[in-house]
């Protein structure tokens, strides 16, 4: 049985950062992910924002690593060569009760230390924003508020960890957890594991994962958001757009760092995963109209994305994250909502450093947080849309792509107009031709 | 920077008749893939030109280009406001050109199934009919049935007609009361066995992994293991979206309207070939 100092469970974008975290110390670790590739739950379809930090409750653990992660966010994205946007956003508000909502969210974010915050008039914002409709009446602006593709973070910070040492096994799926003598032995689908401790970041099954050793006072309740994505080369806001309604939350349109609009709703009932919902995408559009009239409408794909929301036992949800640590040496990141992207690099060190200090280990010196972006572009164009060639195809799966969808992932191949249609079966030669050694 | 007279962009119907008749110019066709004929290449049925294949059409074609100084394996990935243009050829490297005239041949691309937006899951199984068209009559490849194909334009009526041919069992999906089309890609229809639902379309997808059924808008629920997109085509004009209408550019063939029959396709390439000549 191999056997490690910590295991990371799910490799999500907090799991690739807790795994990375890890790598700082003197210690071994591996990452179990039960898919084929890491970055395919929850962190796979979500809004791609950075957080400024106002919408969280002054002195919550919330508010304290998002403003912290916000202001470290371009230097992190520079170590792990990710392009990251700060292109700053406006929640715009047309009544009264959008009002009191900005006016509480500016309060809020002045408490918890954010500079350059400001509450501006609706001509002011449209100056900024010259397409915002004229019934916007005033906006929250907020110029440290950026934006980042989560999946090519997370998948960054998990080649750096793999780089630094830790291990990282695909398609394994985490099926019971057995304490014994000094640890745990997490039985998979591809065998069996001795570890020392465990960093549980599961996503949707991290209260699940607790209760396969320990009770779990958290549990997870799923709803569920819809998405749209434009083509690029539309004219784009510049800014991030949130819509406050006299009703509640509105849609949220985000100048993504590929150049595609990116459009989601408030949270609806979810009969089924990751499933899209028509009357959800028609109600996009509708307030898209609303919102952006002058927009060019030019839609390439829709999805569906997966809340979880944590619950305490008396069924009251939880509007912290919530950390649960149900012996030394074991942590579980349980229904990491809104903002964990912004803050998967403060919760990865977060939960690496109490594995660590159950392990009493020091500091690892040779530890290297840099990492290199895929940049080495042919004249062989297989994707034609984005302009993707052959090289920089080869070379995502040298670096760990197995699937067609893994390569999307890393170089952005069949995102664009014609959604693959006209590269897929390119690109799964090209992997058929690495299995076989005939590349 | 080497200079061309004309630089025609894409080799297929269009691109090589605007070839032909531009004479006595020097001229540069870029085609990205490694053979000149475009969507012809991927046209296993007969009625081009009478009853040629769209492939044995497409050597008929390609004949009678001496003048002419092809690129194959070239992909054009931009074009500027100053007449230059950047091209990516495969094992050459990039390199720029400049030109005076610039005939647009790039043809037409399918409509993705996103572009629909059809609610449900996202599982493998989801294609555009002309990529299984390709992937079937260029690359051997066999469908998992049953097949429900969407949209029953021409596209569509002969990838049914494909299908049932393999013996699989296919459904046709059309939105209209009658299904599209020309009438003699109609009549491929007769005697085969597939089944039709007309004023229907598909209004959810189910399938976590693998698409496992598609439920229409009438209610009923079909059940597949693969679905073929075909509502259309638009014409492919990527290259000069940021373009301002210079008068040094035409447009001919798919990328300038989606033509159903070759003969116009030729038309057009050749009218486009003698207006660049012209001036
Ligand atoms: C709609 C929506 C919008 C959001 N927008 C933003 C935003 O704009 N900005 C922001 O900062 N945050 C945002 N968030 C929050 C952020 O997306 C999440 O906090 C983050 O992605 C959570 O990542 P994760 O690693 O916990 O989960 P996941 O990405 O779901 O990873 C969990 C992994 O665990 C694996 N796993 C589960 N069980 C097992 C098992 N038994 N064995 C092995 N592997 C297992 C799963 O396969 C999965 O890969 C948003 C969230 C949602 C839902
Ligand atoms: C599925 C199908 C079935 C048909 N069946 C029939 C039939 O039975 N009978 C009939 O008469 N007609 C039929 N037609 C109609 C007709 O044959 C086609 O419309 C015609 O061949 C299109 O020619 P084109 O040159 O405009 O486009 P295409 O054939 O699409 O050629 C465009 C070329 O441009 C190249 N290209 C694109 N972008 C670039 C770039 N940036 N750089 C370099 N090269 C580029 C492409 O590789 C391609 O080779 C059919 C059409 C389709 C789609």
């Amino acid at each position: 049985m191999k056997s490690y100092d910590a295991a990371v469970i799910g490799g999500g974008v907090l799991g690739c950062f807790a795994l990375r975290s890890l790598c700082r110390y003197r210690l071994s670790a591996v990452l179990i992910e039960a898919q084929a590739d890491v970055c395919m739950g929850i962190t796979r379809a979500n809004s791609a924002i950075v957080y400024a930090g106002y919408d969280n409750k002054p002195g919550s653990l919330k508010a304290r690593m998002c403003v912290r992660a916000n202001r470290r966010f371009h230097e992190l994205c520079s170590e792990l060569d990710v392009p990251f946007s700060r292109c700053g956003s406006l929640m715009t508000g047309c009544g009264e009760k959008a009002k009191a909502v900005l006016e509480k969210k500016y309060r809020d974010g002045i408490a918890n230390g954010l500079e350059g915050l400001a509450l501006i008039s609706g001509d002011k914002a449209r100056k900024m924003e010259p397409m915002l409709s004229r019934d916007v009446k005033m906006a929250l602006y907020a110029p440290m508020t950026g934006t980042v593709n989560p999946w090519r973070l997370g998948i960054a910070a998990c080649e750096n960890a793999v780089h630094n040492g830790a291990e990282l096994r695909l398609n394994t799926k985490l099926l019971t957890i057995e304490k014994t003598e000094g640890g745990y032995v997490l039985r998979t689908s591809t065998g069996d594991i001795f570890c020392k401790a465990v960093i549980n970041c599961a996503g949707l099954s991290a209260d699940m994962v607790q209760r396969m050793a320990f009770p779990c006072a958290v549990s997870i309740e799923t709803d569920a958001a819809d998405f749209i994505v434009m083509d690029k080369d539309i004219d784009n806001p510049a800014h991030i757009i949130f819509q406050e309604k006299e009703n509640g939350k509105g849609i949220t349109a985000v100048p993504c760092t590929e150049g595609n609009l990116l459009i989601d709703s408030a949270p609806r009932a979810m009969p089924r995963p990751f499933a899209t919902d028509a009357a959800g995408i028609d109600s996009i559009k509708k307030q898209l109209t609303a919102l952006l009239p002058e927009l060019e409408q030019d839609i390439i794909r829709a999805f569906a994305a997966v809340r979880p929301n944590p619950h305490s036992e008396d069924g009251r949800s939880i509007n912290d994250f919530c950390i649960e640590t149900p012996a030394p040496g074991f942590v579980s990141l349980i229904g990491i909502k809104t903002p964990g992207l912004t803050c998967a690099e403060e919760l990865g060190r977060y939960a690496a450093k109490i594995c660590a200090d159950y392990l009493n280990t020091e500091e690892n010196p040779h530890f290297d947080g840099r990492r290199k972006a895929i940049n080495c572009a042919d004249d062989d164009i297989v994707c034609l849309c984005q302009g993707i060639s052959r090289a920089e195809i080869i070379e995502s799966i040298r670096r760990g792509a197995r699937t067609v969808e893994a390569v999307k992932r890393r170089v952005g191949t069949g995102m664009g107009r014609c959604q693959g249609s006209r590269c897929e079966v390119r690109i799964a030669q090209i992997l058929e031709r690495y299995r076989n050694g005939t590349l | 920077m080497e200079h061309y007279d004309i630089l025609i962009v894409g080799g297929g119907a269009a691109g090589i008749s605007a070839a032909k008749a531009a004479k006595g110019k020097k001229v540069l066709l870029a085609e990205r893939e490694e053979k000149l004929g475009g969507i012809l290449l991927q046209c296993a049925h007969r009625g081009f030109g009478g009853d040629l294949s769209g492939m044995e059409y497409a050597a008929t074609l390609a004949d009678d280009l001496d003048n002419v100084e092809i690129s194959l394996n070239t992909t054009v990935l931009s074009v500027s406001e100053n007449k230059t243009a950047l091209l990516s050829q495969k094992d050459c490297g990039r390199r720029e050109i400049s030109f005076s005239r610039l005939i647009l041949a790039t043809g037409a691309m399918e409509i993705a199934a996103g572009a629909l937006h059809i609610a449900g899951d996202r599982p493998k199984g989801v294609y555009t009919a002309g990529m299984m068209q390709k992937l079937v009559n260029c690359n051997g490849f066999v469908p998992d049935g049953p097949v429900v194909i969407l949209g029953s334009g021409d596209i569509g009526l002969i990838m049914a007609e494909t299908v049932a041919k393999m013996d699989i069992p296919v459904t046709l999906v059309e939105k209209a009361a009658a299904l599209g089309g020309m009438a003699r890609n109609r009549r491929r229809l007769d005697g085969l066995d597939v089944g039709i639902r007309l004023g229907s379309t598909v209004s959810e997808i189910f399938g976590e992994k693998e698409l496992e059924a598609v439920l229409l808008s009438n209610g009923e629920k079909l059940l597949c293991k693969t679905l073929l997109v075909a509502v259309g085509l638009e014409c492919d004009r990527k290259l000069i979206k940021k373009l301002e209408n210079p008068e040094w550019l035409r447009l001919c063939g798919n990328c300038e309207r989606v033509h159903p029959m070759i003969e116009s396709v030729i038309n057009d390439g050749t009218q486009a070939g003698e207006w660049v000549c012209g001036i």
